[in-house]
């Protein structure tokens, strides 16, 4: 079976225009980053302008015993949080291509657009793969303009503390530019297949958000101080999301199969 | 003429349910086959299995020279209507024939001329950059109906085309229908509209779950059909003459009703009657409507299954 990438194009073209189409939903992709962008903002903001409250020490020495006592126990802080919240801020690009992906593919059937279009010569393979493109672009692009945004707030009120960028680092940068695309895969591959076995798009996109409870709980973790967060421990966790991302695209295109979408929800 | 679709012992099976079972016809270019049946007869997925979106459980068909399993080139063969217009609403008349244009990967210069015609033709033009939400329910219908016909399919589905529709744009439908097998497209046409059936349609087939019946509408129309035929004398007399031929009649005074298998066996009850000396006043077939031969199709089916 050949792949006419320009069919993968029309899909993600229409499911895109669909999208721009639909206001309510595009508010509510810009929910999540707003708040995975201010509120590590106005933490950073309230410790920096309280440097001398004894419960930051307290709180380093929670987190490191071995915590020096002539350091900055905000400034350790903020890098900790900072550290520890990019395990948070992988929540949109997994999240994001769910909102997305659960209304184009249950969407379809809901609308009962699935069989004129898979009367269509697109295949399954092209399918999906619009699909997926008109799900997770989205939600990369919306992490990147988010990390931005991030960048310049956490920068401008940590400069009194830091005199200088704290953000990007290391950790960041990697995070971003390849963890967070491979997240954007995991949520996108869970919501197509699950929006393959269900009828409606609102039990899709809820079945689908499950997928954020085992990041909820690294995240849990780290901040319990069990998991220690760095550039190797994302990169394992992105190598994890990778194997996961490759099997449900397999899956999601076994599941794209006309025969059993059409004798199930036509 | 050559046949672009041949059906031979189609059937489907979902789990342990039989959809359809052991159908076979086959539809000549330009065409117009009507597909009959009560709700859950199987007309929708055999026209599925046609249009390449379900396998069929056992049989073949060739549609366009293609095989069932030709999926993609089948496909783009093919046009098919859905019982359900299936546009995206948030999006323009406009912008749903660009999608099917651009997924059948065609010139869209070209292509969407010839979508303006059909938009032309179906009183549309003018309203395609509105969001199809705001459509009427005839609108919606028609832009479905060019949709199908975008690509310039060879062979036309149509599950229910005027359903739905006032009558005036039930009308256009039907023009463009008859228009689209005079230029040889091939259509073969689910509905319940059996008045509709008999204007466009040359041939039909009525099925239950398996084929009831196949053929030129003007031959069903006289399966069971009575011929009426006025003698001197007693009908009754006159009547036992017909023994040999095996028909059922009736009589009343000189009135004997015949009720025929098929309409060539007119003229042997006339010769039965007069090679027995009976004078024939007046003769005359009485035709039923499909309706009628319809609905005795299938209420026998209806029995036949219950017994």
């Amino acid at each position: 079976m050949s792949f006419h990438w320009r069919r993968a194009q029309a899909v993600a073209w229409k499911d895109g225009l669909d999208l721009a189409k639909n206001p309510g939903l595009v508010w509510s992709m810009f929910a999540l980053p707003a708040v995975l962008v201010v509120v590590p903002t106005l933490m950073v903001w309230a410790w920096v302008h309280s440097p001398d409250d004894t419960t930051f020490r307290a709180m380093a020495l929670y987190y490191d015993p071995k915590f020096p006592s002539g350091a900055s126990p905000v400034r350790f802080l903020v890098d900790k949080v900072l550290t520890d919240w990019f395990g948070l801020f992988l929540l949109m690009p997994l999240f994001t291509p769910i909102l997305i992906a659960s209304q184009s593919v249950a969407g379809e059937k809901e609308r009962r657009t699935l069989e004129p279009l898979l009367a269509s010569p697109v295949t399954s393979a092209e399918l999906v793969a619009g699909k997926s493109l008109a799900a997770v672009l989205p939600a990369v692009v919306i992490s990147w303009v988010a990390f931005v945004a991030f960048c310049i707030a956490v920068d401008a009120v940590a400069w009194p503390l830091v005199h200088g960028p704290v953000l990007p680092n290391g950790v960041w940068l990697f995070g971003v530019g390849v963890v967070a695309p491979l997240y954007a895969f995991l949520g996108n591959g869970i919501a197509v297949l699950v929006s393959a076995r269900v009828g409606e798009a609102r039990l899709a996109q809820q079945l689908s958000a499950l997928v954020v409870l085992p990041l909820m709980g690294l995240v849990a973790g780290q901040l319990a101080g069990w998991l220690r967060a760095g550039t190797s421990y994302y990169a394992l966790q992105g190598a994890v999301v990778l194997l996961l991302d490759v099997g449900l695209v397999v899956a999601s295109i076994r599941l794209f199969d006309r025969e059993r979408l059409i004798s199930r929800w036509s | 003429m050559t046949a672009r679709i041949e059906v031979h012992g189609l059937g489907k099976q979902f789990g342990g349910r039989t959809a359809v079972e052991g159908l076979s016809f086959a539809v000549q270019s330009g065409e117009v086959y009507g597909l009959l049946g009560p709700n859950g007869a199987g007309k929708t997925t055999t026209v599925r299995i046609l249009a390449g979106l379900l396998r069929p459980t056992t049989g073949t068909a060739r549609v366009c020279d293609h095989g069932l399993g030709d999926g993609e080139a089948l496909r783009r063969s093919v046009g098919l209507l859905t019982e359900q217009p299936g546009l995206y609403d948030r999006l323009t008349g406009r912008e749903n024939l660009r999608f099917f244009i651009r997924l059948n990967e065609l010139d869209e210069g070209p292509a969407w001329q010839r979508a303006e015609g059909y938009l032309r033709r179906f009183d549309l033009l003018g309203r395609e950059d509105e969001p199809c939400g705001s459509y009427s329910k005839g609108m919606r219908q028609k832009l479905a109906i060019v949709r199908a016909l975008v690509h310039e399919p060879e062979v036309l589905f149509l599950d229910e085309p005027t359903s739905g529709l006032d009558p005036e744009a039930a009308r256009t439908v039907r023009d463009a229908v008859a228009e689209l097998a005079a230029d040889g497209r091939t259509i073969i046409l689910c509905s319940h509209n059996l008045a509709e059936v008999e204007r466009l349609c040359g041939r039909v087939a009525v099925v239950r779950t398996r084929l009831l019946a196949e053929g030129p509408i003007s031959v069903l129309r006289h399966r069971g059909s009575v011929l009426e035929v006025r003698v001197e004398g007693e009908g009754e007399a006159a009547a036992a003459s017909l023994e040999p031929l095996g028909l059922d009649w009736t009589t009343q005074g000189a009135l004997v009703r015949v009720t025929l298998q098929h309409e060539q066996q007119g003229p042997d009850v006339l010769a039965a009657l007069v090679h027995a000396g009976v004078r024939v006043r007046s003769a005359a077939p009485t035709s039923r409507s499909l309706e009628d031969v319809y609905l005795e199709l299938v209420r026998d089916a209806a029995a036949e299954e219950e017994t």
